[in-house]
This record gives structure tokens, sequence and C-alpha cells, in this order.
């Protein structure tokens, strides 16, 4: 059964272990690949990830001159590779969400691969797996339709469950304001 | 008694997932070695090299289910620490101590023949009690129980106690008089998510025990409410339905304000009340006098909020009652925590599943190691020594005569004066840094310092290392095994996946060879495991009211874990309290108290005007010890800061990431200023992790609850100064 991430903005409490379990899981040579924002800091505390959405046609792969940005068959888009990439930074520059990361030392483009070693087989990637909010989730087709339309307010006046941002991608997100359509028990 | 129906189901979010074997490795199941969520996980071994190489997550333990913070997800990266602490180390010049220098190496004989060369000494020209013991409770059962036999049998002192004065002790005090039993829940953590309304006191919870924030945000997911009492706008109360935003200390008025407003507007539940409390009539007498009005006069809350609160809170067919640090760290933290108790008893709302109270326990074995007997008044099982008959019962199991049992001693922040009036002349300190986690850090510094003879045992050169004369280096949690009570007062398993670094030895070996040493080994000499010692233990507790005499280490692994009171081997334990409404008072009935509300030790004035608080980032924990030497941790938080609310940074004129001098009557020091408006403009924020010159201890309080002893780390008066030159850090 195909699993996607699925992200939950509002449930973010901005304690970074998506971050630190980037770092562990065994194939990233210990760098984070990822981002959490802090959206307003001198006002509150809200913060949100930001993750590689696995585009379906990603700008990344399509602006590489080198095709090192390859995609895999689960939908995955992956790292470069190391033997083609050139280090010429298009990837960072197209990319509409600025998930590449770039090691100057290496002169290599590094970005998150939904650690295609776990989500290959099913298993959740480390930052889904440690997430201690469910903002990070990874989910079948089904849950994640379900989560849609539990959330989907359909009011004019607040969208959370948009079907992509930019274009079509393989991980899907639920932005804050989940909770403005919820029904209250008394 | 009512039988309980739990069973360690695997709730709607448990999934079966296998782990990823990576190639040469082993998987050791365990937990973490930080607070008391006490999240699974499983350690990454190497097979060829025998170490500890990494984490991976533990989706099958029910509590977390693979989840992890960012301490847990890093915390593997204490053991094989280029910090780690290899060989015992002896200082000879004494006037080196409160420094890291002058330390040598040396081997564990002249490190022990040392020790028992002074302690022997000072107990013959001082008598038996200039020795004390000070410990922690981030460490196993086996370990919190040797600690109190290694003091009282061993060395003979009634001088011993540990931090959970810093930590718990207000919380047991409170759940003690309430309820007549210490166990931090009343419900085990997977019915978190299934009541309608939680109650959060004075807890960071997002933060400080970041992996039950799913089961929070799951209740507002199903329509219920999240309520937050807290003096600042936490991640968690940014979210919250309802966000009390208190005046620091001003709980106790809170608390009777809401119930008053429960039995005002009819939410008592008279026949529970009638049948299984005492105490209503008295209470709804004192609380009369705090009106929405009254009540906000003290607090700052508006009284709309806290009408709010109460009608939410009484409206929810289940509702939840956690508190934490937030409302015990104050000198009326028992009050706070009876008085929160107090909605729950009034409206009925204990006793079933999916409604009850809690403390969120802070430190991993918060729970167990309060339990057996290093408290200065307590013995195993929850015993007393002040009740002779508990003194008979111990004294057997230990093979002493009940006259050589030592009397109560004193709690941790009064040995330090203690220190200062000579009684005590030698320390013997493992599993803490009261060095950074003490309040009124110059006192506690100046005594340490003074002290004749001093041991630290720790796995890093802790900032109270500094003032040792001997440092033993003992094992990280990950080279030994044991038993911790979690936050739910669930025995867990915490096992070993590599062998002690170095020359280090686990805290129970190490006190056991100090035993003999002195002569005492006829009471030690048998216990030759961790689980020895866990079954002598069990022995120690049996008929006590933490009563593990059924749990194994067998029965742990078998059902994930036994929540006590457990009685016998058949007994599966008990994952809720008073199913049967049987409280633990001889009369089977809760108190409800009538607790009348009174300032705190400091208030501000003119001099003083601002409220300091204090409490922890998602980085770090406690002293810092251990998380300030990991990278990603570091990386995250490197230094304290203080949080300043934009119109009162206005009024000092000082701006965000400006340095400014902080200070009170008892100390001062610099920090960089955030500035943010999810805190009251009255209140300012530091948090604890940092030590030396970075320590807010410095400035806070060492005025002690008169119950629990424990100090007001969460209000003191305070005034901020802007530089007038930039300070170079």
């Amino acid at each position: 059964m195909k699993k996607r991430l699925y992200l939950e903005l509002e449930n973010c409490i901005g304690c970074r272990s998506c971050l630190a379990a980037c770092t562990q899981c065994g194939g990233h040579e210990e760098r984070n690949r990822n981002y959490v924002y802090d959206v307003n800091p001198l006002v509150n505390r809200q913060t949100m990830p930001l993750m590689c959405l696995h585009c379906v046609n990603p700008a990344c792969a399509r602006s590489c001159p080198a095709q090192a940005i390859q995609i895999h068959e689960t939908g995955a888009v992956l790292s470069a590779l190391v033997e083609k990439c050139i280090g010429c930074q298009n990837c960072t520059i197209a990319c509409p969400y600025g998930i590449p990361k770039f090691d100057t030392e290496q002169n290599l483009m590094y970005k998150c691969d939904l650690c295609i070693d776990r989500s290959k087989d099913g298993i959740p990637p480390m930052c889904a797996s440690v997430c201690p909010s469910n903002t990070l989730q990874w989910l079948t087709d089904e849950e994640i339709e379900a989560k849609q339309k539990q959330f989907n307010l359909d009011n004019g006046k607040w969208v959370t469950s948009m079907p992509y941002l930019e274009g079509e991608t393989n991980v899907r997100v639920n932005l804050p304001g989940i909770l403005q359509g919820v029904t209250k028990l008394f | 008694m009512q039988r309980d129906n739990y069973k360690n189901e695997r709730d709607k979010y448990f999934k079966e997932i296998e782990n990823l074997n990576h190639p040469n490795e082993t998987l050791v199941k365990t937990h973490c070695s930080y607070c008391a969520m006490q999240c699974g996980m499983n350690l990454r071994v190497n097979t060829k090299t025998n170490k500890i190489i990494g984490v991976e997550p533990r989706y099958d333990w029910p509590v977390t289910l693979g989840k992890m913070c960012p301490k847990g997800v890093t915390a593997y990266q204490q053991v094989n620490n280029k910090d780690r602490l290899l060989k015992p180390l002896i200082r000879d010049d004494q006037s080196l101590k409160g420094t890291k220098n002058g330390f040598r190496e040396a081997s564990w004989d002249e490190a022990y023949d040392l020790i028992v060369k002074k302690f022997t000494e000072l107990q013959t020209t001082y008598g038996k009690d200039s020795l004390s013991v000070y410990s922690g409770v981030s460490m196993t059962n086996e370990k919190c129980y040797l600690t109190g036999k290694f003091a009282r049998v061993g060395l003979q002192t009634r001088y011993i106690d540990y931090n959970g004065r810093f930590c718990m002790a207000s919380a047991a005090g409170g759940l003690n008089r309430s309820l007549g039993i210490d166990r931090g829940s009343t419900i085990p953590w997977t019915d978190v998510h299934e009541t309608d309304c939680i109650f959060l006191a004075g807890s960071n919870t997002a933060e400080c025990h970041p992996t039950m924030m799913f089961r929070v945000w799951a209740i507002q997911e199903r329509g219920g409410y999240v309520i937050v009492a807290d003096p600042r706008e936490t991640p968690v109360a940014r979210r919250a339905d309802l966000h009390l935003d208190l005046k620091p200390g001003t709980d106790l008025a809170l608390a009777n304000g809401i119930v008053n407003l429960l039995i005002q507007n009819g939410y008592a539940d008279e026949e529970f009340v009638k049948n299984h409390t005492n105490g209503f009539e008295e209470t709804k007498e004192l609380v009369k006098e705090f009106t929405p009005e009254y009540t906000s006069e003290i607090t700052g809350v508006a009284p709309e909020k806290i009408i709010r609160a109460a009608e939410l809170y009484g409206k929810a067919p289940n509702a939840i009652v956690m508190f934490a640090r937030g409302i015990e760290q104050q000198i009326k933290g028992v009050d706070n925590v009876s008085a929160y108790t107090n909605m729950a008893l009034v409206t009925g709302k204990i006793g079933r599943a999916k409604s009850g109270v809690a403390t969120i326990t802070g430190q991993g074995n918060g729970q167990g190691g309060r339990e057996h007997g290093q408290k200065a008044d307590a013995l195993p099982g929850y015993r007393k020594i002040a009740n002779p008959d508990h003194v008979k019962y111990v004294s057997k199991v230990w093979g002493i005569e009940p006259e050589e049992m030592p009397k109560e001693g004193v709690s941790a922040f009064e040995m330090f004066g203690l220190m200062e009036q000579k009684t005590i002349r030698s320390l013997y300190l493992l599993c803490s840094n009261p060095a950074v986690s003490a309040p009124d850090q110059n006192y506690v510094r100046e005594q340490m310092k003074n002290l004749d003879f001093m041991v630290c045992v720790d796995f890093f050169l802790s900032e109270s290392a500094e003032f040792a004369d001997v440092v033993l280096p003992t094992t990280t949690w990950a080279e030994d095994e044991g038993t911790t009570t979690n936050v739910e007062g669930r025995i867990i398993k915490i096992n070993r996946a590599q062998m002690p670094l170095g020359e280090s030895k686990p805290d129970w070996q190490i006190q056991i060879e100090i035993a003999e040493r002195l002569g005492r080994g006829k009471y030690f000499s048998h216990l030759k495991t961790s689980k020895d010692v866990f079954n002598e233990l069990r022995v120690a507790s049996k008929g006590g009211t933490a009563d593990y005499y059924g749990v194994t280490w067998e029965k742990i692994d078998k059902q994930d874990g036994v929540f006590w009171p457990c009685k016998d081997e058949s007994d599966p334990g008990t994952p809720h309290l008073f199913l049967d409404k049987k409280f633990n008072h001889p009369d089977g009935k809760a108190k409800i108290l009538a607790l009348p509300y009174r300032p705190s030790a400091e208030e501000p004035d003119e001099k003083y005007p601002l409220r300091l608080t204090t409490g922890r980032v998602v980085y770090h924990y406690l002293s810092g010890n251990q998380t300030r030497r990991i990278q990603f941790l570091r990386d995250m938080c490197p230094e304290p800061f203080v949080e300043v609310h934009p119109e009162t940074a206005e009024k000092y004129s000082i701006e965000h990431e400006e340095y400014v001098r902080l200070y009170t009557r008892r100390g001062e020091a610099t920090y960089k200023v955030k500035i943010t408006e999810a805190i009251r403009k009255d209140t300012v924020f530091v948090p604890y992790h940092w030590g030396h010159e970075k320590s807010i201890n410095l400035l806070t309080i060492g005025a002690l609850d008169p119950y629990s002893r424990m100090p007001e780390f969460k209000t003191c008066a305070a005034q901020i100064e802007k530089m007038k030159t930039r300070a170079v850090q």
C-alpha cells in the first residue's frame, strides 16, 4: 500500500526533532536536509517545517544540466548523484520552495530523498517517524483523503486542504487553520 | 478492587512497522535517558566494535510509538562522547576547588582508599552524620534504592536527599495529602487523547514533554478542549482553546477561583462528593471569596477567561487535570497541587478511564526514584522513617537492628544550610548538578567550596564536579540495565547496549565497593548484579504504598511495562487508580482541601518591579550537563536568553538581541534579550540549563515550601538594567 508524507502545519511545536532525526537515518552523512521556520518570532511561538514536497514534475531536476537529480519509482526526488553533480546550483534557484542545500566544500547539492532506503519498503522516513506532534505523518492515500475531507472547511473563508501548492506534489500538505472547521463536542 | 479492563491495547495510532536493519548492526530496545515520558527507542549497536552508533525509532512502544524529541534522537551521543570521564580523578590542591583545574587521573584503588580514609576520619572526629549523600532520579530504581541503603547502612548517616526536591516533591506532597497516594498519574497516557478536556497548569508541555503532544492535539481534532494556565504563551498555549495567562506564583488563587465557579454553577458531583470525599463544605466556604473579579485581581487573568475555563472543565464528560513544575516550584507548590486536584474531586472527574489527575513528571525516573528511600524521610515502598513499623520492616530486609536505622535527615536545599553550620562536612554527590540546578547559587557554591571533602560521581565533569576532591567515573544509562518508573507510574526496563566505557562503573557497583571497604560488606556483597538489587527492592517495597513485589523484569518485557501497585506475581498491575472509588486515606475518601491564598516569598516592589520565572527549552535537559555537550542541541540553543515583552523592552530602552544585566537581591547575570509578545508584560523568563556566570540560579530564591521543602524557582522579584557598553560574550 503506497504511503506518502503528509504535513499538518498547524501541529508544529518547533522542536526540530525532524531535523535531528534527518541526521540519523544512516544514509544522510549526518546532515539535515530540511527546514523549520519561526513564522513570526517577535510575536509568538508559531513554527512550521519546510520539507521537500517531492514534486511530480520537479523544477530542481528539470533545471539540472547534468541530469544529476533522479526520480525514484516511488516518486521520491533523490539527492544529486555525486558523480554527476557539477555544482552549478541551478536546482537551488529553480526550486520554488528553496529546498536543495549546497555543500561548498564538496561542490555538491544535497536534498531530502524521503529516506529512500526506508520509504521504498514502506518504512516512514526518519522525520515522520519521530515527529512528536504529528505535524509529519506517513499515510495511505485513503487516510490522507479522510484528513482532507475532515479539514475541508468549504466556507469560502479559509482553505487548508489545497490540492497542491505549486504543481502536483507527492507530499500532501494541510496549511494552518485545520481547527477552524472542527465541530466542538459541547 | 474493581477489575481494570485496561489492556495494553495498541490504540488507533499504533501501526505495525518493521525497523530498518543496517548491515553489521543490532538493535537494543530501551528507553530515553532524559524525561519521564521515557520514550521507547532502539539503540543501534555495531556488532564488530560493540559500540552504540545511532538510534532507530521503537514503533511498538505503546506510549510513544517511535516518537522522540530532539534530545531523544541525539541521546545516544552521550555514550561515546569525547567528554566522558574514563578514570577516577583526584585533586590534591584544595585551593583549586570551584575550578576545572588540578585533577589528576588515579586508579580506582587509590580513589577508594582516599574516600574511605577521609570518610572514616570525619566520622570518627565529628560523628556519623558528618557525611551526606545528595542524589538524583535520572537513574534506575535499582540505583535509587541502593543509594538510600548505601547512605543509611553503608555510610550510616541520616543526611541523604535528592534532586527531586527541585522537581517532584511538591506534587508528591499534594497528591499524598489529597489522594493518600503519590502515583504521579491516575490514568495511563494512552487515555490522554480520548479525554474531552485537558487542563494543563504550569506545563510547557510542547517543550518539556513533546512526545505527548500528538495526544493533546488529537483532543482538539475530536472537538475537545485544551486549556493552558501559564504566564507565557508556550507552543501548547498558542493553540489552546483557552490560555489563562496568569502572573507567576498565583496558581492557588486561579484554582480556588475555578473551584468556586464549578460549585456555584452546579458542576459539583454531589453523590461523588458525599460518598468519596471529605472537606467539601469547608472548601466551598473558603473559595466563595474567589469570585472571578477577585481572582482576576490576584492572577491578572481576565474574569471572562476564568468563567470560560470553569464552564469548559465543568461541562466536559471526561476531563484530565495535569500540572507540572510551573505550579509546583513555588512556596505554595503543595497547596497548588491540592487546589488543582480539588477541581477533579469536586466534579468527580477522577477514578475512571479518560478522567483524572496527573503531574507530568520531569526526570526520567522522578516517580520511581522518590519511592524507594533516597528522600530524607522515606524508606523503600514509600515507607516513612517516622513510622516505627516501617523502620522495623525495612531493617529486617536490610539485616540491621531498627535502632541502627538513622533518623530523618533534611531536604536537599537545607543540606547546604547544614554545610554552612559545619554539621555536614562531606558530600557524596551523584546523578545531580546542584552547582547549576540549586537556587541562590552564590550561597550554594560557597557551601560546596567549604566542605572538608567532596566526592562527585558523574560521567562528565559537571559544574558540581569542579568542587570535588575525588571524581568517580560512572556509566551512562545505556551501559547498565535496570528499571525506571515513567510518568504514568509504569515500571519499564532499561537495557544495556554497550559495556561501560573506559574504567567507568555503574553507581550501584561503586557504592557496594565503597561499603565493602568501610567494613559494611555483609549488607551489600550478596548483590552481584542490578537484577539482584531489583529483587531486594521488590521485597523491601512489599506491603508498602508503592508495592513492586509482583513486578519482575520478565513481566515488564511481557506486558510492555507494569503499573504499580503490583502486589504479587499473578497481579498484572494497576493502570487506572481508584476505579473502585477507594482513595488511599484510612477512611477510603479523598480530601477536598480548603487552601487560603498567600503571596509569593518575594513579590515585586519598586526596586525589583519584574517577576522572574525560569524553565526549560526543548533542546536541553535540566542542568544541561548532558545536552550542552551534544552538537545538534548546542547548535539549536547555544546560550541562555531573557524573554521580554516588547512594551517592557521599550520601557527599558532595550532591543532584541542586545545584552542586558538582570539582577535580584541574590545575584546578577548578563543575558541576550529575546523580544516576544508571548510573555506577560510584568514577567521575564530565562531558561536554567547553563552554569557558571550564565546560571539564572544565581538570581533565584531559596525560599522553600513548608511541606515539600521545594524552592520557589518559578517566581522572584527582579530588575533589568541596560548595559552601558555592549558586553562581549
